[in-house]
């Protein structure tokens, strides 16, 4: 009895034992395996997907690459440590990589929210103006001469400027941005280069201002018709007694832009002319015609001064038979350097007009400020 | 002495049965991995970028969920088989919508070129009959210009189409298609404008 006694008392030993020893030692097991970064690794991740969600893949493309970077680098120690014996791993390097992937992945998406903003102002605001730029050109050199480099230039700008419209309305601005500088640049050097021509015109302004003054002053003393031609804006003005009193639109020759030069360049003189001779439809094929006392005085010596200069060859000649004719309203500059009218117009210009009636021929009866106005 | 290496032996299984249950789920990662590429290679991250970017972030969020698996005493990879299958399921439509977008843009670009070239031809003929009224033939000499630009555009459209860089091609077709159709309507008034003065 006393044996069976002890025997039990054993086995509840034994049991009691195995319960307080095998919890401890799994207890022990459990508790000392280092824990994996989970949280960290997820946070990085997060920030990474938000940050790519707000296009920093695009707009903040280093920082974001480098987010990325360091969550790989993150999970291959992650990996790495895992493959050691499960009480010798540490994560710390893990941790830390995560840590510097979710701060770069924050910054970038912080930074990309900033420049997506800031780029879509910017491109607007850039749109705008190019479309002002191309509108100016539009209306101040329609009728100017331009080069066909420099018509091609507009259009080729006038394209990428449209190209960057539909790229920004899809919400392409690194790419509206880019179409942008090519249109920027194209239609910014036309215009300059177009205006540069325009001002260097316009440098002879306060001459053709003294010929336009003296003409009107002229015209007021004698109480006569005066005409002159505004070569820039396509009018000719008839003054009488000082008042202006018929403006009509003109055409000319095609190279109109500054003096005649030679005989055959296409350009109409500026100068102050008379009406030497009056041709009705029986002499003119141009409808009727008022002949100018081109070349004058001053033209001659102009030409005889270039050809000493060698800017024109000895054979050059000076050319003549300007006049002022019918057959305009064509809409384009189509003469030999005559000035022509639409034949009704031509009609009352050939009534009121005599033999010496003055004729002075400028650029612009305004100046370039109130041009480019 | 029989009861206790009868307690050991159970306690090994125990441990082996706990521990050993989970192995990585190698094949259905590589195919999970095996069907974003496709999705990729589908250009999916061109024509539906914002879910491939989804599908990038679930596999991310797995391959974060098998290591921190790993690090466990007792693995359980269960659930993320089935997260696996499930990325593959959606890497696949994913890749689908992509190949129907890009047929869509492809559809967009190639309608754009054939309207286009109706409106360019159009705008050659407008442009013998528009009025050529003061400042008109000026004005004409631009729209030339402006014309010729359109050409090269549409050339251009046509290289990238042919590329099958379709959304580039979509860009430019349209910046070109609003061109010319911003000018056939320009040539259009300015003729029937001419036509009106002339009733009257």
């Amino acid at each position: 009895m006393k044996r069976k006694l002890k025997k039990s008392w054993k086995i509840i030993f034994g049991i009691a034992i195995t319960l307080v020893v095998i919890p401890l030692v799994l207890f022990t097991l459990i508790h000392f395996v280092p824990k994996p970064p989970v949280g960290d690794v997820e946070y990085a991740r997060l920030a990474i997907s938000q940050a790519s969600s707000n296009s920093a893949d695009i707009y903040s493309k280093t920082l974001f690459r480098e987010a990325k970077s360091f969550y790989d680098s993150a999970m291959i120690y992650w990996k790495r440590e895992n493959k050691k014996f499960v009480y010798f791993r540490n994560y710390d390097s893990v941790s830390r990589f995560a840590a510097i992937s979710a701060k770069k992945a924050e910054q970038a998406m912080e930074n990309s929210r900033i420049s997506t903003t800031n780029l879509k102002i910017k491109l607007k605001q850039k749109i705008e103006s190019l479309n002002d730029i191309s509108s100016q050109i539009a209306q101040m050199f329609t009728s100017y001469p331009l080069s066909s480099n420099i018509r091609n230039r507009i259009s080729g700008g006038n394209m990428f400027l449209k190209e960057a419209e539909v790229a920004y309305s899809r919400g392409q601005y690194l790419q509206s941005n880019k179409k942008m500088t090519e249109a920027e640049y194209l239609l910014t050097d036309s215009y300059q280069t177009a205006t540069n021509n325009l001002k260097e015109y316009f440098t002879s302004y306060p001459v053709w201002r003294k010929w336009v003054e003296n003409a009107i002053n002229e015209s007021r003393q004698n109480r006569s018709y005066s005409i002159i031609v505004d070569k820039y804006s396509r009018k000719c003005v008839v003054y009488f007694s000082g008042e202006k009193k018929y403006v009509y639109d003109v055409e000319l020759g095609k190279n109109w832009v500054g003096d005649k030069k030679v005989k055959g360049d296409h350009a109409t003189p500026e100068g102050t002319y008379r009406i030497v001779k009056k041709f009705d439809s029986n002499k003119t094929k141009y409808f009727k015609a008022l002949l100018l006392d081109y070349p004058n005085d001053n033209d001659k010596a102009e030409f005889r001064r270039r050809i000493a200069n060698g800017q024109l060859p000895p054979s050059a000649k000076i050319g003549g038979l300007i006049e002022i004719h019918g057959n305009g309203g064509k809409g384009i500059d189509w003469t030999e350097g005559c000035i022509a009218l639409s034949d009704s117009e031509m009609a009352v210009i050939y009534k009121i007009a005599r033999e010496g009636t003055p004729v002075t021929i400028v650029g612009s009866m305004v100046d370039l400020k109130q041009v480019l106005d | 002495m029989k009861n206790k290496v009868l307690m050991g032996l159970a306690a090994i299984a125990m441990v082996a049965v706990l521990s050993s249950c989970g192995k990585v789920p190698q094949a259905e990662i590589d195919a999970a991995n095996a069907a974003i590429a496709a999705a990729q290679t589908a250009e999916a991250n061109v024509y539906v970028p914002t879910e491939f970017a989804a599908v990038q972030d679930s596999m991310n969020a797995i391959n974060a969920a098998v290591e921190a698996q790993k690090g466990k005493l007792f693995k359980k990879f269960g659930p993320i088989k089935e997260k696996l299958t499930a990325t593959v399921t959606l890497a696949n439509k994913v890749a689908a919508d992509a190949a129907t977008k890009k047929e869509e843009v492809k559809a967009e670009v190639t309608s754009l070129m054939a309207s286009i070239k109706t409106v360019l031809d159009e705008n050659k003929t407008l442009i013998t009959k528009a009025p050529r009224g003061k400042e008109g033939a000026a004005v004409l000499e631009q729209i030339k210009s402006d014309m010729t630009a359109i050409d090269a555009s549409v050339a251009e459209a046509q290289g990238l189409f042919d590329k099958g860089t379709y959304m580039d091609a979509l860009n430019k077709i349209k910046a070109a298609n609003d061109k010319a159709t911003s000018i056939n309507t320009e040539l259009k008034d300015a003729i029937a404008k001419v036509k009106g003065a002339k009733k009257k």
